[in-house]
């Protein structure tokens, strides 16, 4: 008998030992996560960065490398398929899905307002947007329909705004060679007062200007072809998202090990602007990333109406959130 | 770094190429049309070849584009690309005379004094390997949006070619001519514009085939960072848009105001150097 009840064991516990290292040699999936610009604290960059550190990933039997884009790159390797999901303006997927007709396709909203603001030195005497008549407004590539939305909300004559070019150093307003400056509202306005100015800013949101912030996206056939993957990078990461809501401090040091070079304190602003801009009507209905047709369709209008679409388009095409439908139970996120 | 004058003239073969006037090659128009024909033919090549790559591998436009879609799209605007494209000429042009007046300046006093020899020429190689677009923006802040922040990067990066080559040529003269000269009691301005500058002249229009590309590519970084004309900010915007076609244009545009300001930079130095050896056998361009 005893001898039988140590045979079952053994059987048992080899079995056990089989089971457990075909878990730990199952391999997991590969993805290529490219943020769309250098290591920092954007929150679809940042729940990239918890779910890779905190586990959330590999609990999801995924092995994601992280890689950040320096100058724009990220949609090209995204379509060639060297990178499987990479990070883009809910305004940029419609024009790039507009033309050259990118099969790209948004599956999580990480900004229920846009990212873009505007704002002048608070010396400068420029109080409304009717101060901007007579000067000169400086605009990173080119004019974004936010800035045209809001000239025509405020009845100011774009005639009288000198704009130009300006790129993307902020010290083209601290230095005067501009009054007004389009900016990153999660960066800028915290580097110019680093540099010893008070701003005042504008929020197109402010003027009713329909506009949304940065989404998760990937091609049209990875979403078909490996929506389960899709799945499963978005519960972990929409976890991380949780998180960052949780453990403010904690993310920092996750920010820091991704970003060792940046300062800390930045970091803070940035991350806690886009968290502010996270949650609004549809989140806290829906859950965080949720998104709805009629705010693509409200961007769409926008941005047809003030002619940044290179052509009209179907642009239902341009987001799914089926992604989101399946990841939230009610809006409790589903885990693991 | 120089071009130095050392082939031997072929002075009584009226070929194909030219013919001889004077003891100098000239050549004729069948001559650069010939000259001409087998580089295009090669253009022309690689262009089919990059045509059928596209489509047969069926690569989408917006990754690669096909020449067809580019030409397509700069033939069709042509107007656009011609203005935006002269504006980068300008600048490219201004900043290049701005870069080689001083840097023959800089050369003249640098081969008269080894003490400003010894301060400068560090300073000079430093300019040379600061890279241009980490310092680019900061000209914008500096001097405004207009072209001549634009001038100054392509200043800059013609600077140091025109400057070494023109201190060279300045100190390589012939020591028996130069002895010749001493004899004769020729004071330092003699020897300056009798000897020294003749004699300077192939190393810097050897510097100005270098420092003319790279003048335009200095314009077109300057316009990378700011403004909203000139071919720089063309191809930025493209990039952003990811329009391939409008990239390439630009592309195109660029190569050929290189080609042909090497071009005439070759006819005027063939003009101006018509004494020279290294004028006898042809002409390089």
């Amino acid at each position: 008998m005893i001898r039988i009840l140590l045979l079952i064991l053994l059987v048992t516990a080899v079995f056990a030992m089989a089971c457990g290292d075909d878990e730990a040699d199952a391999p997991r999936d590969k993805v290529v996560f490219m943020a769309g610009f250098k290591p920092q604290a954007n929150l679809p960059f940042v729940a990239a960065y918890v779910a890779q550190e905190q586990g959330y990933f590999a609990e999801q039997e995924l092995d994601v490398e992280i890689r950040h884009a320096s100058s724009g790159e990220h949609l090209k390797l995204l379509v060639a398929g060297d990178v499987h999901v990479t990070t883009a303006a809910a305004t940029s997927v419609l024009k790039r899905r507009s033309d050259p007709e990118l099969p790209i396709v948004a599956f999580a909203l990480f900004g229920q307002k846009g990212q873009q603001a505007y704002i002048a030195l608070q010396d400068s005497g420029i109080t409304d947007l009717k101060g901007w008549e007579g000067r000169t407004f400086g605009y990173k590539i080119s004019v974004p329909p936010d800035y045209l939305a809001m000239l025509e909300a405020a009845g100011v004559d774009r005639d009288k705004v000198n704009e130009v070019k300006v790129g993307f150093d902020p010290r083209v307003l601290t230095e005067g060679r501009v009054d007004v400056l389009a900016v990153f509202k999660s960066n800028e306005p915290n580097v110019v007062r680093n540099l010893g100015h008070e701003v005042v800013l504008w929020d197109p949101a402010d003027y009713d200007v329909p506009n949304m912030g940065l989404t998760y996206i990937t091609t049209d056939t990875y979403a078909t072809e490996s929506s389960d993957i899709v799945d499963r990078f978005l519960r972990a990461t929409l976890k991380g998202v949780k998180f960052v809501f949780e453990e403010p401090e904690k993310t920092l040091d996750i920010i820091m090990k991704f970003a060792p070079k940046e300062d800390r304190a930045h970091q803070s602003f940035m991350l806690n602007t886009e968290l502010a801009d996270a949650t609004g009507p549809v989140t806290d209905e829906h859950g965080l990333g949720h998104m709805t047709n009629e705010q693509w369709k409200a961007l769409y209008d926008h941005l047809l109406k003030f002619e940044a679409l290179p052509q009209p388009f179907d642009y239902r095409t341009a987001f799914t959130s089926s992604f989101l439908e399946r990841a939230y139970d009610g809006n409790k996120l589903r885990w693991p | 770094m120089t071009r130095l004058p050392s082939s031997t003239p072929r002075l009584e073969a009226a070929s194909d190429e030219g013919r001889s006037v004077q003891g100098r090659l000239v050549p004729t128009v069948a001559g650069y049309a010939r000259r001409a024909a087998l580089p295009l033919i090669a253009l022309l090549l690689l262009g089919v070849a990059w045509e059928a790559a596209v489509r047969l591998s069926g690569v989408a436009d917006y990754l690669v584009p096909t020449p067809s879609a580019v030409g397509s799209r700069l033939f069709d605007d042509l107007g656009y690309f011609l203005f935006h494209g002269l504006i980068t000429l300008v600048e490219a042009l201004g900043g290049f005379a701005m870069g080689s007046t001083v840097a023959v300046l800089a050369a003249g006093v640098m081969a008269h004094s080894r003490l400003f020899e010894r301060t400068v020429y560090p300073i000079a190689l430093l300019i040379k390997v600061t890279p241009i677009v980490a310092i680019a923006p900061l000209f914008v802040i500096w001097f405004g949006f207009g072209s001549f922040p634009k001038m100054m990067i392509a200043a800059l990066i013609t600077f140091f070619p025109v400057m070494v080559n023109t201190f060279v040529g300045l100190r390589s003269v012939n020591p028996t001519t130069l002895d010749f000269f001493r004899l004769l009691d020729a004071g330092d301005a003699q020897v300056l514009l009798k000897l020294r500058a003749p004699s300077a002249l192939p190393y810097v229009f050897a510097a100005f085939r270098i420092a003319v590309p790279l003048s335009v590519i200095g314009a077109v970084v300057g316009e990378w960072f700011t403004g909203d004309r000139g071919l720089g900010s063309v191809i930025i915007v493209a990039h952003h848009n990811i329009d391939m076609p409008t990239l390439f244009s630009a592309i195109a545009v660029l190569a050929c105001i290189g080609l042909g300001l090497t071009g005439i930079t070759a006819l005027v130095e063939r003009r101006v150097l018509f004494w020279h050896d290294s004028q006898q056998s042809g002409p390089v361009l």
